[in-house]
């Protein structure tokens, strides 16, 4: 594991080195601020709103922009991690140090991951800005910001699955963004399957918008602490065989 | 040093892991075969590879040198066979196998956006040298590989050669007891070959340097041991001095005005030449051309004959025998108007292994590969 750190580092400083980065984080801020300032404007106009929504159940919660975001970003972001490097050959150099595979899964996801969250970090004046402006649930607040990191971990681990699984950045987009709408779709099953049936179940198991209504209300359910936690291993564990595999391809 | 010898179906020369009296091979391969899919890249092929040797992998492209060396550096694992690197399993220790080699691959992938000292650091970083260490480090393998005037430069914007030299200076960063170089000249200009085959002789003071390439004359000028391989087989290996005397004029092209077939039967009757042959000129080259029918009679006919050499003729009596070939020609009054040594080609050497003599013959101009 002693090459995560010198894999990180390096992943990191790509990333950031790349225009393709700045240009995901300006879009990404664009869209969320504009998304705050409605919000804010919506709730600012109806003072005598009584509903148990707030401005910040309503930013995480409820609204399609969340996945919609995701959806444009995680394929751009994680398309490149591996399948770059198999396409210009720098992989061959990289397994041939002496550095275990899932040291290099690891690392890649980790700096990837780091990225989404400093994404998400200036959102939080946002919240600064509500806290001083009224009554703000930091209690939510903090779950709602664990359903967006696990959201994103999520997502981001399928992306580098699939970034491992082809050698093509373009393919690897593709399917990312299938595999997130498919999940997002099933979720949406929730609202169109019969209550009680199994399909309904498995549905809302599955279902990102319910369970970022739940964190967004401050509900940490211990149900999706364990579907993500699966949604991350899983696509991580199948990731670093794919990269052992390599070897015998 | 064992002598050059042909390889045969059954292994040359099964490395022994006993630790004997002799001192265990930094590299010892067993019985390797590669797989791709059905095709077989490489097939049943063992050496070893001692201290301080440079060792060549000649052969053409598609042979399975990339492959062997891939192996070796770890990247790909081997179908069947076993290979020790430092005395560890590539399969079973892969990871201080990898940590005593130093691998170029082919066309030295790096990250492009990475100034060289950053690129460079993050690999020692990588190999695990020292904190302490890694700023001399890095250093030292600049200077040796020459990158130290563009070592502030992005990857990006360096030429084809500068990139070859900085992935040489990655492949020796850590100081590692193998260095493993696969077409270390290939894509560089006359001038960079040059340079870089300077290099590869300084690294092997220090490392047991293992290189791959398909020309001829880069093994010469490099390696002290060869390894001939030919369609995933190990055809053949020896010192490099054996190849050289292998180079030497295995027939002789000759150009000459006068009667073509006196002149033939002239040089067939000369001790030590096996076959003449009349061969055709390059098209369009405005030189000779074919033999002409019947031109017995026309005096200034320019003809291109080749004669052979018997192969039990030694090497050190052709020289020799090719003064007497002139000697008989002009005795039977043709005019000499040039001599070249012919053969000596990878082509030809491979020719001569394979016993196939003939498939060498007519069918291509020799000494050109690499002359």
């Amino acid at each position: 594991m002693k090459a995560f750190w010198p894999i990180y580092k390096r992943e990191l400083f790509a990333f950031f080195v790349t225009p393709l980065a700045w240009v995901l984080i300006v879009v990404f801020l664009i869209v969320q601020g504009m998304h705050f300032f409605l919000l804010v404007d919506h709730f600012a106009s109806q003072a005598d709103a009584t509903g148990d929504e707030t401005p910040l159940s309503a930013f995480f919660g409820n609204t399609v922009l969340l996945y919609l975001v995701l959806f444009v970003l995680v394929p751009p972001m994680t398309m490149r991690i591996f399948a770059e490097e198999r396409r210009s050959g720098t992989i061959e150099m990289l397994m041939t140090a002496p550095v275990s595979s899932a040291a290099v899964v690891l690392a890649k996801y980790a700096a990837v991951l780091t990225t989404y969250v400093a994404m998400w970090v200036p959102t939080v004046l946002y919240l600064v800005i509500l806290g001083r402006t009224g009554d703000l649930d930091w209690h939510s607040a903090a779950s709602a910001y664990l359903g967006v990191l696990l959201v994103g971990a999520g997502y981001l681990s399928l992306g580098l699955c699939a970034s491992a699984l082809t050698r093509s950045q373009f393919l690897a987009m593709v399917w990312t963004a299938l595999v997130l709408l498919m999940l997002f779709i099933l979720g949406v099953g929730e609202f169109v399957t019969r209550e009680g049936s199994a399909m309904h179940e498995v549905c809302a198991h599955v279902s990102v918008w319910a369970h970022m209504n739940d964190f967004a209300s401050g509900i940490v359910d211990s149900r999706h602490l364990v579907f993500y936690g699966t949604l991350v291993v899983l696509p991580l564990f199948i990731a670093t065989r794919a990269v052992e595999a390599w070897r015998w391809g | 040093m064992a002598s050059w010898k042909k390889g045969d179906p059954s292994p040359p020369r099964p490395p022994a892991p006993s630790r004997g009296t002799t001192p265990p091979a930094l590299i010892s391969v067993s019985h390797l075969s590669r797989r791709y899919g059905s095709q077989l890249a490489v097939d049943d092929v063992s050496f070893e590879i001692g201290k301080g040797e440079v060792v060549g992998f000649l052969g053409p492209n598609g042979a399975g040198k990339s492959t062997t060396l891939r192996i070796l550096a770890g990247f790909l694992g081997p179908s069947s066979g076993t290979v020790r690197i430092a005395g560890h399993d590539v399969l079973d220790d892969s990871f201080e196998a990898r940590r005593a080699v130093g691998y170029m691959p082919e066309t030295a992938p790096l990250y492009p956006e990475m100034r060289v000292v950053e690129f460079l650091r993050f690999r020692a970083e990588l190999k695990r040298v020292a904190r302490r260490d890694r700023v001399a480090w890095v250093d030292d393998a600049m200077g040796k590989a020459g990158v130290l005037d563009v070592a502030s430069k992005r990857i990006a914007h360096l030429s084809k050669g500068y990139r070859q030299r900085v992935g040489l200076a990655d492949a020796i960063v850590a100081r590692p007891p193998i260095v493993i170089l696969d077409e270390p000249t290939a894509g560089l200009d006359p001038n960079q070959i040059r340079e870089a085959r300077a290099v590869v002789r300084e690294l092997g003071r220090d490392h047991t340097v293992v290189l791959s390439t398909h020309i001829l004359s880069e093994v010469e000028a490099c390696a002290t041991r060869v390894l001939l391989l030919h369609q995933g087989k190990l055809l053949a290996e020896g010192p490099t001095e054996t190849i050289r005397s292998m180079r030497a004029a295995t027939s002789i092209e000759l150009v000459l005005r006068g009667d073509a077939r006196a002149a033939e039967k002239a040089l067939r009757a000369v001790e030590g030449v096996a076959k003449v042959a009349a061969i055709s000129s390059r098209p369009g080259s405005g030189e000779a051309g074919d033999l002409p029918s019947g031109a017995t009679s026309a005096k200034d006919e320019l003809t291109r004959l080749r004669a052979t050499f018997a192969k039990k003729l030694p090497e050190g009596e052709r020289g020799a025998a090719t003064e007497k070939c002139v000697a008989a020609l002009i005795a039977a009054g043709a005019g000499v108007r040039e001599v070249r040594g012919g053969g000596g080609s990878l082509e030809d050497v491979f020719a001569s292994l394979t016993h196939e003599d003939d498939a060498a013959e007519g069918a291509k101009e020799t000494g050109e590969a690499d002359a």
